[in-house]
C-alpha cells in the first residue's frame, strides 16, 4: 500500500479545473489515470518527460483570446454581463451585487470565503454574482479543488452558473462540439455547487440545471448569452463519478516504494532514471482507447505501450473481438493459422468471415 | 489643454481683426504695427507647427501622475487603468502610457512610505469592503474622503453610473467623448433609443441617476461603516494603500 503523497513526492499537487473532471468522465475504468489524478501527479509534465509529450490543449492564441473577452464582460462592474443577464434571464435592476472570490489569496481561505458567501446567498441573504468561486468535489473516493473560472449567479433563491467562453455563436449557431464540452464542464460546475449547498444543509435543488452561456456573435466582440439545459451531462457526470473506482484498493495493491517524482535539481531539471519511472507507469494499469487522445496527458505513452492490443483500435473492435486480445491473434484466427478457444468462436467465425470478403474483393 | 499652435491660431485670428478694424478706422501708424505683429505670430505658427511635425508620437505634456490624476478628479470614482486611458484620450490631450501605469501605484507607495505627505495628493489604491485590501486594478486619489476610495458589493455598478453620469455631463463640450458615452449608455436601461443610433447626454444623466437611486443607499451605508473600520483599524499608509493581512470582522 502506497500514499497519493507519496506517489507524487516532493511536488506540488496539480489543482483539477471543470475540464480535467470532464475528460476524467470519458474513461472511468483507468486505473492508471484515477491514481495519477488522485495524487495531483503532473501528468502533462511526467508525459513529456518520458519521451511521449501531450499534443492537446488550447493555443495561447485562444486563451489570450478567451482572456480578453472575459475581461471586456467583466470591466467597469460588469457592466455588459448585467446587460445580458437583465435581457436574458430578467434579472432585476436592484440586482447588482459582485463579489470578487479570488481576491483572497490562500486556497483553504478563498475555499471558506466562497462557501460562506454562497451558502448566505442560499439563506437568503444578499448577493448576486459571485466571481471565480472555490468549489470541491470528491472524484474517485477524494476531494479535489476546482479553480473554476466562472460566475455564480444567484437570484430570485436560485443559483445559476455563467460560463463565458470565446468560440462564436454565428447566426445564432454554434460549434456543436464546443457546446457540448462547455456544457459539461458547466455540469460539473453545477454538480460542485449543488454539493456545496447540499452539505451546508440547503436544497442542492437551488441550483438550476440551465447554465448561462456567453459567447461572442457573429465574429464580432458583441456578447450573446443563451440558456442551456445541463440535465443530461450532469446525469452522466454523477453516474460516473459514482462508478469511477475508489483508488484506495487499487493503492493497496501498489508497491510502497513506487513513486513519480521526477526529483528536480536545485534548477528545476528532472534527474530521475526515465526507465525507472516507465516501470512504475506499467505497475498501474491502464486502459487504453483512442478517446485518450483527446483527454488524458499521458495518450501518445498509453497508445504506444498498447500497439498490438485490439482494444487500442477503439471501443467498437473492442466490443466485437472481446476474448481476443491481441491483433496478432486476431490475424491468426482470420487466418485460419490458430483455432480459436470456446469463448473465442463468435470472434473467430466473424474474422473468418471478414479475412475472406478482404480476399475478394482484392482478387 | 491648448497646445502652442491653438494659441498661436488664436492670436493670429485676433490680430487680423484687429488689422481690419484699424484700416476701416484710418488709423494707419497701428495698422503698420498690428500687421508687422501678425506676420511675426505668422512666422511663430509656422515653425510650431514644424516643430509639431517632429515630435510625433506627441509626447503627453503631463507627467504621467498629473495625466491619472486629470482623469480621475473627471470620473470622480475609483477606476481601471483600460477605463482611464479611454477618459483621458476622450478628454485631455496627449497619450497615457498604459505600460507606465502598472508601476505608478506601486512608485506612490513608495515615495509615500517614504516621506509621509509630501505631495499635494497621491494616487492610492481603493479598497474593498470586507477586508480593507487593495482592490484589484483600480486607482483612486488619496484626498478622496475615505468613504469614496471604498468598494462594496455594490460600489462597482454605482461607481459605473457615476462615471457615466460624469462622462455625459463633460461631454457636451468635448465631442471626442461620444464614443466612450455611448459605451456606458449601451449597458444602462433606458439611457439609449432602441436603434442605439443616438445617444443624448441628458439621457444618459437621466436613466443613469434612475438607476443609482436603486443602489445608492445601501452602497453608502456599506462604504461608510468599511470607511470607520478602516480609520480605526488601519495605519496612515494602509488607509491609502491597503491592509495586507486578512482581515476578516
Ligand atoms: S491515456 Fe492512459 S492513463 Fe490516460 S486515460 Fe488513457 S489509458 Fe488511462
Amino acid at each position: 500500500m502506497t500514499s497519493p503523497e507519496r506517489l507524487r513526492g516532493a511536488a506540488a499537487p496539480k489543482s483539477h479545473n471543470a475540464r480535467t473532471i470532464a475528460a476524467l468522465t470519458t474513461n472511468p475504468g483507468c486505473s492508471r489515470r484515477a491514481v495519477m489524478d488522485a495524487a495531483g501527479i503532473d501528468k502533462e509534465r511526467l508525459a513529456a518527460y518520458v519521451g511521449f509529450p501531450a499534443r492537446f490543449g488550447q493555443s495561447q492564441f485562444a486563451i489570450t483570446r478567451g482572456n480578453v473577452f472575459e475581461a471586456q464582460l467583466k470591466a467597469d462592474g460588469c457592466a455588459e454581463l448585467l446587460r445580458l443577464l437583465r435581457e436574458v434571464l430578467g434579472l432585476p435592476i436592484p440586482q447588482v451585487s459582485y463579489d470578487d472570490l479570488e481576491s483572497v489569496d490562500q486556497l483553504d481561505a478563498r475555499a471558506d470565503r466562497s462557501r460562506e458567501l454562497l451558502t448566505r446567498a442560499a439563506g437568503g441573504e444578499s448577493g448576486t454574482l459571485f466571481d471565480h468561486p472555490l468549489l470541491r468535489l470528491e472524484v474517485g473516493g477524494r476531494w479535489v479543488y476546482l479553480e473554476p473560472d466562472l460566475i455564480a449567479l444567484q437570484f430570485g433563491g436560485t443559483f445559476y452558473v455563467v460560463e463565458i467562453k470565446s468560440f462564436a455563436v454565428i447566426d445564432g449557431q454554434a460549434d456543436g462540439t464546443k457546446v457540448s464540452a462547455a456544457a459539461t464542464q458547466a455540469a460539473v460546475y453545477v454538480l460542485a455547487l449543488r454539493r456545496l449547498l447540499a452539505e451546508a444543509g440547503h436544497d442542492p435543488g437551488l441550483v438550476s440545471h440551465e447554465v448561462v452561456l456567453v459567447c461572442p456573435e457573429n465574429f464580432s466582440n458583441r456578447p450573446v448569452a443563451t440558456l442551456v439545459d445541463v440535465r443530461k451531462k450532469l446525469s452522466v457526470l454523477e453516474r460516473q463519478l459514482a462508478r469511477m473506482a475508489r483508488i484506495d484498493p487499487i493503492l493497496e495493491s501498489l508497491s510502497p516504494d513506487l513513486t513519480f517524482d521526477l526529483r528536480p535539481d536545485s534548477s528545476g531539471v528532472p534527474q530521475r532514471p526515465v526507465a525507472e519511472l516507465v516501470d512504475g507507469l506499467g505497475q498501474i494499469d491502464a486502459r487504453y482507447s483512442p478517446e485518450c487522445l483527446a483527454n488524458c496527458e499521458l495518450a501518445f505513452f498509453c497508445r504506444h505501450e498498447a500497439r498490438g492490443t485490439t482494444a487500442s483500435l477503439g471501443k467498437s473492435v473492442r466490443e466485437e473481438l472481446g476474448g481476443v486480445p491481441s491483433v496478432d491473434l486476431a490475424l491468426s484466427l482470420a487466418s485460419g493459422a490458430v483455432a480459436p478457444a470456446d469463448d473465442q468462436e463468435e470472434a473467430a467465425a466473424m474474422l473468418r468471415f471478414a479475412a475472406q470478403l478482404r480476399s475478394e474483393c482484392l482478387s | 489643454m491648448p497646445t502652442p499652435v491653438d494659441v498661436l491660431e488664436r492670436r493670429i485670428d485676433e490680430l487680423r481683426v484687429a488689422v481690419r478694424q484699424a484700416v476701416l478706422a484710418g488709423d494707419r501708424a497701428q495698422a503698420t504695427a498690428l500687421r508687422a505683429e501678425l506676420r511675426r505670430a505668422e512666422r511663430e505658427w509656422d515653425d510650431a507647427l514644424d516643430e509639431f511635425a517632429d515630435q510625433t508620437p506627441v509626447p503627453p505634456l503631463l507627467p504621467i501622475r498629473d495625466q491619472v490624476h486629470n482623469a480621475l478628479t473627471l470620473l470622480g470614482v475609483p477606476a481601471a487603468p483600460k477605463l482611464l486611458i479611454a477618459v483621458h484620450e476622450a478628454f485631455f490631450a496627449g497619450e497615457i502610457v498604459g505600460a507606465r501605469l502598472t508601476s505608478l501605484r506601486r512608485d506612490e507607495e513608495r515615495s509615500f512610505r517614504a516621506a509621509p505627505r509630501q505631495r499635494p495628493y497621491y494616487l492610492c489604491s481603493a479598497l474593498t469592503a470586507d477586508l480593507l485590501a487593495p482592490a484589484r486594478g483600480l486607482l483612486a486619489v488619496s484626498t478622496w474622503p475615505l468613504d469614496r476610495r471604498i468598494v462594496g458589493p455594490l460600489s462597482a455598478r454605482v461607481d459605473f453610473l457615476t462615471a457615466a453620469i460624469r462622462i455625459a455631463e463633460q461631454a457636451e463640450r468635448h465631442p471626442g467623448a461620444e464614443r466612450l458615452l455611448r459605451r456606458f449608455a449601451v449597458n444602462i436601461p433606458g439611457a439609449t433609443d432602441s436603434s442605439f443610433a443616438d445617444v443624448k447626454p441628458e439621457v444618459v444623466v437621466r436613466a443613469a441617476r434612475a438607476e443609482l437611486a436603486v443602489h445608492e443607499g445601501a452602497d453608502r451605508s456599506h462604504r461608510e461603516a468599511a470607511a470607520e473600520r478602516a480609520r480605526t483599524q488601519l495605519d496612515d499608509a494602509a488607509q491609502l494603500f491597503g491592509s495586507r493581512e486578512l482581515q476578516r470582522t
